[in-house]
């Protein structure tokens, strides 16, 4: 019993388990995000009275400073919007994320929320689902490949059961979360998003989160969406620059982490006195665009829209917790709104569709954008406001976004700071297999060893017996490594007799040969032989030699490497 | 058939830490659970295909004893092809008839082809290699016909003109016939040491009686082994 994971059911077949352990995790993840949503409303409606005094923007900044003392003092985790998180564990460690990270967000981002601050409660949840399929899977022994599997169904199933949206969920974990469609994934992820779905029904009742009216769209309308998604492209990449500058400026305050978080919120919570519209996670305002009640004219709402940039930028670079997901719901609705009372005031005359519709547009414009991630736009779009009819701008808007913000930031905002550090590395590719192989696995020992104070007479008997034609040579009395020698180096000699007894070999040795440490990266060490043009380097731990690593061997276990992670 | 990990590092080739590393991450079909691992031949063969890997297990198998180090040598080869004397003959042709004629380590079959070939060797330079010895030899080897190398020694009646580098009448032949390449220089190298000692040339002038004549090669072969020469 002391291995769950050795227990006969868990052994039948890998597939079954992996679905059977996938609706768990969904179930799990969707459970988490009712939890979320519910105490989100629930600290609302408990901070609602106090939003009309004078001091309301400290309401803000107190959920801010609490989160950021909960992070940082009491579990202990680095701020962050979770999803970054998720990737990154993805990509570097299998999967593994701490069990504390399945509650620490989702408490964090509640503070900040609820308080006020501008942030989306997504980001938490998927984190929180990751972080409960990555236990399990270590819970049940489960091999990374698993692991990762579990990881993509919790987020799957957070994304599935916020939005009531089991496409969107498993696109959105495909294309961003793992970035590899494969049978072995996605089957257990579409059962996850199922299980997610299923229990924010029971829990929440079966409602489409932004119900609306049918759109009546028209080919000008089509047409306009070109230059809608030229302001969504350019709204994300301020988005995401504002996100960024903000964080490198607040870390640059010298001043206790929580109390940059409280002047954020401060600043958040000042903000919402004038523009009510950046407080919270703003599904409410985005209810209210797309029914086309919203009532602020033109300015007001641009104003808005750049108001809610700042507050969001504020938020989360200051310290707080919480996503980008609702916030880039609101800001695009606010800038699809912005755009159609631009084209009513140039082109009057023109019959354009509800401005509704364009705050849809708006939406998956922002999220396409932001995320570099068109199909999970386009999904989550069309599941959120179960309306079909409006695939064909649907499509414009999110393709080009995510194009032209491609083209201005070539990576997206979450896999930012990861492609930065090279840390970003997707299934199958270069950086992936040399990640994956270790110097260690690679090392060549059939190298002989020599002295400096050998001669060269002893030196030609060793080269005899010798199959390659680098010697490393060792220090006789500490064994560190001195230098190497190339068979080149004594070629000219090597018929001399008159030298075998003239020539030691600390005369001939190379003290300056390049090397590497047993622990460098693989591609560090590519990069210093393709720079020396070398061919092989000897590789030296605790200042020994252990062995040389050559470019013949590497690229035959490069080879089988890639076809091991490649081939299903 | 069940495997232990090394064994399928070994069947693949692979260092223990890479095949670690794939059960890890999933990629290789070895079920783990707790610190016990099952690898199954068959899958792991039918993985392996379908991954373009290699997979032999005869790695496992106990080798075969090889010969031991130092059987093949010129001892033992010479011992194989026995001592012959007083071969006739004027020019090296003769002698070299003689010389495969009197051979009993020879099959008789063989005899007129291998002939052919010492003498179509000899043609293009002599192998004469000075200070009165020669070995003769195929261009190459019979890897079909023999299965162990023969060095058979020939003491000539008389001296004769043999064209050697040095122009010094040969009077011994070391006919030598080897079944690879290899063997065939690890043979002509240990016999080439040998003669490259005045005593022993000086030995073997004086016609030694064939105990005599093994007991001193084995003192050379010591003395080569000693030095890890070949």
């Amino acid at each position: 019993m002391r291995y769950p994971g050795r227990w006969s059911i868990f052994r039948l077949d890998d597939r079954m388990l992996l679905i059977l352990v996938g609706i768990v995790v969904g179930t799990c993840s969707g459970l988490a995000a009712v939890a979320l949503s519910r105490s989100l409303i629930a600290l609302l409606d408990w901070t609602h009275p106090y939003r009309h005094y004078w001091w309301a923007f400290f309401l803000p900044a107190g959920g801010a400073m609490a989160s950021s003392l909960f992070m940082n003092k009491i579990v202990k985790e680095g701020a962050g919007h979770g999803v970054p998180e998720v990737i990154y564990s993805v990509s570097r460690y299998g999967g593994l994320l701490r069990f504390r990270s399945s509650f620490s967000r989702l408490i964090s981002s509640c503070l900040t929320i609820g308080s006020g601050g501008s942030a989306g409660p997504e980001a938490p949840v998927v984190m929180s689902g990751a972080a409960i399929g990555s236990n399990i899977a270590s819970f049940l022994s489960l091999n990374e490949r698993q692991r990762i599997t579990l990881v993509g169904c919790g987020a799957a199933g957070a994304i599935s059961a916020i939005f009531n949206a089991p496409i969107a969920g498993l696109v959105f974990t495909v294309e961003v979360v793992l970035g590899e469609w494969t049978a072995l994934n996605i089957i257990p992820i579409a059962i996850a998003s199922v299980a997610g779905t299923e229990i924010s029904h029971v829990l929440q009742g079966d409602n489409i989160v932004f119900d609306h009216r049918q759109f009546d769209i028209g080919f000008p309308d089509t047409l306009a969406s070109f230059g809608l998604a030229v302001l969504c492209a350019l709204t994300a990449i301020l988005l995401t620059r504002a996100l960024r500058g903000m964080h490198h400026r607040s870390a640059r305050v010298p001043l206790p982490i929580w109390v940059r978080a409280a002047l954020g919120g401060g600043m958040v919570g000042a903000l919402g006195i004038f523009l009510p519209v950046v407080l919270g996670e703003g599904y409410h305002s985005i209810q209210q665009m797309i029914d086309g009640v919203y009532a602020p004219g033109f300015l007001l709402v641009a104003v808005g829209m750049l108001a809610k940039v700042a507050a969001t930028s504020f938020t989360l670079g200051w310290g707080g917790s919480g996503g980008i997901f609702a916030p880039a719901l609101v800001i695009g609705s606010l800038a699809g709104l912005t755009f159609h009372r631009g084209l009513a005031f140039v082109w009057p005359s023109v019959a354009w569709v509800n401005e509704g519709c364009f705050a849809l547009l708006g939406m998956a414009g922002l999220i396409s954008g932001m995320l570099q991630a068109p199909l999970t736009a386009i999904f989550l779009i069309i599941e959120i406001t179960g309306d079909y009819g409006v695939i064909l701008p649907l499509i414009i808007v999110s393709t080009i976004t995510s194009s032209v913000c491609q083209y201005i930031e070539p990576a997206s905002f979450y896999l930012k700071e990861l492609v930065d550090k090279g840390q970003l590395l997707r299934p199958g590719t270069d950086g992936r297999v040399l990640a994956d192989l270790s110097i260690q696995e690679l090392l060549e020992k059939d190298c002989i060893s020599v002295t400096p104070g050998m001669l060269l007479r002893d030196f030609i008997e060793i080269v005899k017996r010798s199959r390659r034609n680098y010697f490393p040579v060792e220090d006789a009395v500490n064994g560190h490594f001195l230098g190497m020698i190339h068979l080149d180096d004594i070629r000219p000699y090597l018929f001399n007799p008159g030298m075998y007894d003239a020539v030691v070999l600390e005369q001939i040795l190379d003290r300056e040969a390049a090397v590497v440490h047993l622990d460098e990266d693989l591609s560090d060490v590519l990069q210093l032989m393709d720079e020396k043009r070398l061919f092989s380097l000897p590789v030296i731990s605790n200042k020994r030699f252990v062995g040389m690593i050559s470019k013949a061997t590497l690229l035959d276990r490069y080879r089988q490497e890639l076809r091991v992670q490649t081939t299903r | 058939m069940k495997l232990t990990i090394n064994e399928v590092a070994r069947s693949l080739d692979l260092p223990l830490s890479t095949v670690e590393r794939w059960i890890r991450q999933g990629r290789i079909p070895i079920k783990r659970s707790g610190h016990t691992y099952t690898a199954d031949r068959a899958v792991l063969k039918k993985w392996a295909k379908s991954h373009n890997l290699v997979f032999s297990t005869a790695e496992l198998e106990p080798k075969e004893a090889e010969p031991a180090q130092g059987s093949e040598t010129l001892l033992y080869a010479m011992q194989r092809g026995g001592v012959l004397h007083g071969i006739r003959g004027k020019t090296p042709a003769e002698v070299l008839a003689s010389s495969v004629d009197a051979a009993e380590v020879l099959p008789p079959a063989l005899k007129g082809a291998l002939l052919d070939r010492l003498l179509e060797r000899e043609h293009l330079t002599s192998t004469g290699i000075g200070k009165g010895v020669a070995i003769p030899h195929p261009r190459t080897p019979f890897a079909e016909e023999i299965n162990r190398s023969v060095v058979v020694t020939c003491f000539l009646e008389e001296p004769i003109d043999y064209m050697a580098v040095d122009s010094r009448p040969v009077f011994v032949l070391f006919l030598l016939l080897s079944p690879t390449p290899r063997e065939h220089l690890q043979i002509l190298s240990r016999l080439s040491f040998c003669v490259r000692d005045d005593a022993f040339v000086a030995f073997l002038k004086d016609r030694p009686d064939t105990d005599d004549f093994f007991a001193r090669i084995a003192a050379f072969e010591q003395a080569l082994d000693q030095k890890g020469l070949v």
